[in-house]
């Protein structure tokens, strides 16, 4: 791996009796967009805030380009940061708002080279029409192109985004994401980004670090994180519908759920009991032997998801649209048994 | 039925309120302008109208012009110094830190007590012979001014009392102004790299604004009557400190002279609405500006 531009190690940060990050490290490529998973309370936007130099950890280091930072200013650390809740300057012109990074003191631009970013960010976002409006009549797809704006006219070092597209609705929270991607290719600067999506994670990172309750659970590719979870909590982050996850006991050459249904033939090694991980799309609703009953059936358009009761457990099956199964029907599941995943009991 | 009833409800409800108001506020009003027009005096009665003599009298005596003088000064100093100050005591406070309510509520005294309390207590203070400033002064090696009395330095007592009792207030409508800008703007600005000037300059100074400017409307229409410090320091015959309050109650009790002190009065009365409505102005101006009237 090329050397990293961003560096944390063991940064643990904690509000009063609170800890919010518990020794966390990653490292950022120099051209590398690294997503931030987990869910609500995980850390998320306090390791962004400490990334930032918003909050100063108790505990540990951050370098950027082989310097440590720890204890500069966010000014000093010249990092650019999109907040969720899009944090424009209130009663200012988006034009303004655009401006105010290029004016901050010891950096002398020209009015000319001001000016010149200032539209080439406007054309770029897609907000030239919007300069002279004041910040506060524009939508909420607005606003947050105009944050992302002034934090790109300045060039920082690393972009960090908190949940940028969070508060916008689906359609724009796609458009916004494609050209997020192609922005940043073209920017060429490492970037942070913090999300609870799986969407967004999956589509946009070039690696993704899981996080939960202030920890690192997992760090590596999109299709890592996918197909070889550490953990169940890794596994329940992706996936839509969730991982069908099932207590399983080695017997007779097949792995048995509670129940007694055979999942999935059992291979060698790996103990007796364990907790077996099955995405719903890999399942098969036919080709099995026990049967299971659809007790509901979800469509979704190109798919159907199927909820069904698989001798006692609920387990979510993932059916392509054009299969003729409707609610209460019986079928016969069979999983894929090249696709599960195995977890020693106690990880869970 | 129900609509006739509620009618005279409300009748009911705003009535006694009304004649409090009229009582107490408007017949006062109006029948002080009546009196300007005579020659009333507070003893003995037979008021004749006298048409406007009793106004080219208060504008052509040295006396007003010296008032007008002197209240204007006070009203500056008073008003600008109890500004920078609550403001920069509000800058100072803002933070959350260990005993910051004990410290709020000690710098709300001042605020809360009667001003002739207020003024016995700071004569206590200020004596030139027994007083404790004096007494400080001289244990370092300073002078003893005659705070209250030397005629250069009683304006300034005055202006030290009102500023203590005061400045407490410009605190706090300021902290009310700097709490109302959300945390996201100083860190949004922080990480433009905005320097502590140009946060304090772009940002917190225009936002707090409309709140200091109201501030200052209210102390300014409050200072224009400066009156019970002036009384109760120097009394109100005083020509180093005698405001335009002072003057038309010495006008009216001093001299007897109701009529007359009444034009001072109606006189004082205009200044005020004037120069309130050009404060209102400035204070819708600037919320204009900041696009909040037009939603």
């Amino acid at each position: 791996m090329q050397k990293p531009f961003l560096a944390i190690d063991r940064v643990t940060k904690k509000f009063g009796s609170v800890t919010a990050l518990r020794s966390v490290s990653l490292n950022v490529g120099p051209d590398e967009l690294l997503v931030v998973l987990g869910p609500t309370g995980a850390g998320k936007t306090t390791l962004l805030r400490t990334i930032a130099g918003l909050e100063a950890p108790q505990e540990g280091t951050i370098q950027m380009a082989g310097e440590d930072v720890t204890s500069r200013t966010p000014a000093e650390r010249d990092v650019a940061l999109v907040f969720q809740d899009f944090s424009l300057y209130p009663n200012w012109t988006v034009r303004r708002n655009l401006e105010f990074p290029l004016r901050a003191p010891g950096r002398r631009l020209s009015e000319d080279e001001i000016a010149q970013r200032v539209s080439w960010a406007a054309e770029l976002l897609k907000i030239a029409g919007l300069l002279d409006r004041r910040s506060q009549r524009l939508s909420g797809g607005e606003m947050q192109r105009v944050a992302i704006g002034r934090a790109i006219v300045r060039r920082p070092r690393v972009f960090l985004m908190d949940e940028p597209l969070t508060n916008l609705d689906a359609k724009l929270r796609e458009a916004l994401r494609v050209e997020l991607v192609c922005l940043r290719r073209e920017l060429k600067t490492p970037m942070v980004y913090v999300t609870h999506d799986q969407v967004e994670a999956l589509s946009m990172g070039d690696r993704i670090v899981v996080l939960g309750e202030g920890r690192v659970l997992q760090t590596g590719s999109p299709e890592d994180i996918f197909r070889r979870p550490v953990s169940p909590v890794v596994a329940r982050q992706l996936g839509q519908p969730a991982i069908n996850l099932l207590k399983v006991e080695r017997s007779g050459g097949a792995w048995v759920a509670d129940n007694g249904v055979a999942v999935a033939a059992a291979g060698e090694g790996g103990g007796n009991s364990m907790i077996l991980g099955v995405r719903p799309e890999d399942i098969q609703p036919r080709g099995g032997e026990r049967e299971a009953r659809v007790t509901l059936v979800e469509d979704m358009g190109p798919t159907k998801i199927l909820l069904v009761d698989w001798g006692g457990c609920n387990v979510h099956i993932v059916a392509p649209a054009t299969a003729d199964i409707h609610q209460g029907d019986t079928i016969h599941p069979q999983v894929d048994p090249e696709r599960i995943i195995l977890w020693p009991e106690q990880t869970i | 039925m129900v609509s006739q009833r509620t009618g005279l409800l409300k009748y009911g409800f705003v009535g006694p309120a009304l004649v409090v108001l009229i009582v107490l506020n408007i017949f006062p009003l109006l029948y002080n302008v009546v009196l300007s027009f005579t020659d009333a005096e507070l003893v003995g009665g037979g008021a004749r109208y006298v048409g406007g003599s009793n106004y080219s009298r208060v504008f052509s005596t040295a006396e007003f012009v010296e008032a007008i003088r002197t209240t204007a000064v006070f009203v500056a100093a008073a008003v600008s110094i109890e500004l920078c100050l609550g403001f920069c005591l509000a800058l100072a406070l803002q933070r959350g830190f260990r005993g910051k309510s004990a410290i709020l509520t000690v710098l709300l005294i001042p605020m809360m007590l009667s001003p002739a309390v207020m003024a016995l207590f700071w004569h206590q203070i200020l004596s030139g012979d027994y007083g404790i400033l004096n007494h400080i002064l001289a244990a370092v090696g300073l002078g003893q001014p005659e705070w209250l009395t030397a005629p250069g330095l009683k304006l300034i007592s005055i202006l030290m009392i009102d500023v203590w009792m005061w400045t407490p207030f410009m605190m706090l409508i300021a902290l009310a102004g700097l709490n109302s800008i959300p945390q996201y703007i100083y860190e949004a600005a922080e990480i433009d790299r905005a320097g502590a000037w140009r946060i304090f300059r772009r940002i917190t100074l225009p936002m707090c604004a409309p709140l200091l400017a109201l501030a200052v409307l209210l102390r300014t229409t409050d200072a224009l009557k400066q009156f019970d410090l002036v009384m109760a320091v120097t009394g109100p015959n005083d020509a180093a400190t005698q405001t335009l309050s002072a003057l038309l109650f010495q006008k009216v009790f001093g001299d007897g002279k109701t009529g007359l002190g009444s034009a001072y009065a109606c006189v004082l009365l205009v200044i005020v609405i004037a120069l309130a409505s050009v404060f209102t102005r400035y204070i819708d101006f600037i919320q204009r500006k900041q696009g909040k009237t037009q939603q």
